[in-house]
């Protein structure tokens, strides 16, 4: 998890939202891992007419300004990181001119 | 009343892709849904931005995506109103 490029931290929850592992901003963040876990309950309920019943979520991200929350499911563990967004350069160029 | 949200809506669906929109308040009531979007989802759909929004609370609320294989939701809270896209993923 730690070789993730722009990682600024990461979560390994198992199904019931107890932490495995943690690192980064997210060390021992209880609090990010119930709110995710509940996420995850929820997202499972999600239209099924749009989503047929098959048609399980492989993964779901959060989106902030300046960071991300990547949050994918495997081997019934629940893998969260937080990723830094990387300003592109022309959009830092035009700030600077 | 209805005649901005339901252009806004149009404009929505008439971009490639796009299978389904819909817009709920704060309580989850539906405001206008189409496409595969289904009115019933949208108590779902609020109770799933507003989680989003208790990862960080004093930050502006996040794009919520979910994923599939072959589709992808995309919900954003705006004040008290909550939209939601239902995408197709291109294979491009």
């Amino acid at each position: 998890m730690d070789k993730i490029p722009d990682q600024i931290g990461y979560l390994v929850l198992t199904e019931d939202g107890a932490v495995l592992e943690s690192g980064g901003e997210l060390e021992n963040d209880e609090r990010v891992a119930t709110i995710i876990t509940d996420l995850i309950a929820l997202s499972n309920k999600v239209d099924p007419l749009a989503f047929g019943p098959n048609e399980q979520f492989k993964k779901i991200s959060i989106t902030y300004d300046d960071h991300w929350f990547a949050i994918c499911l495997s081997n019934k563990k629940i893998y969260v990181v937080k990723r830094n967004i990387q300003q592109t350069g022309s959009e830092s160029n035009a700030i600077i001119v | 009343m209805e005649k901005e949200l339901d252009k806004v809506i149009e404009e929505i669906m008439s971009t490639p892709n796009i299978n389904g929109c819909l817009v709920a308040d704060h309580q989850g009531l539906c405001l206008a849904s189409k496409g595969s979007a289904h009115v019933d989802s949208a108590g779902i759909i609020v109770a799933i931005s507003e989680q989003a929004c208790k990862l960080q609370p004093n930050l502006k609320p996040p794009t919520v995506c979910l994923e599939t294989e072959k589709k992808k939701c995309l919900i954003q809270r705006h004040g008290t109103i909550t939209g939601a896209i239902f995408k197709q993923i291109s294979n491009i």
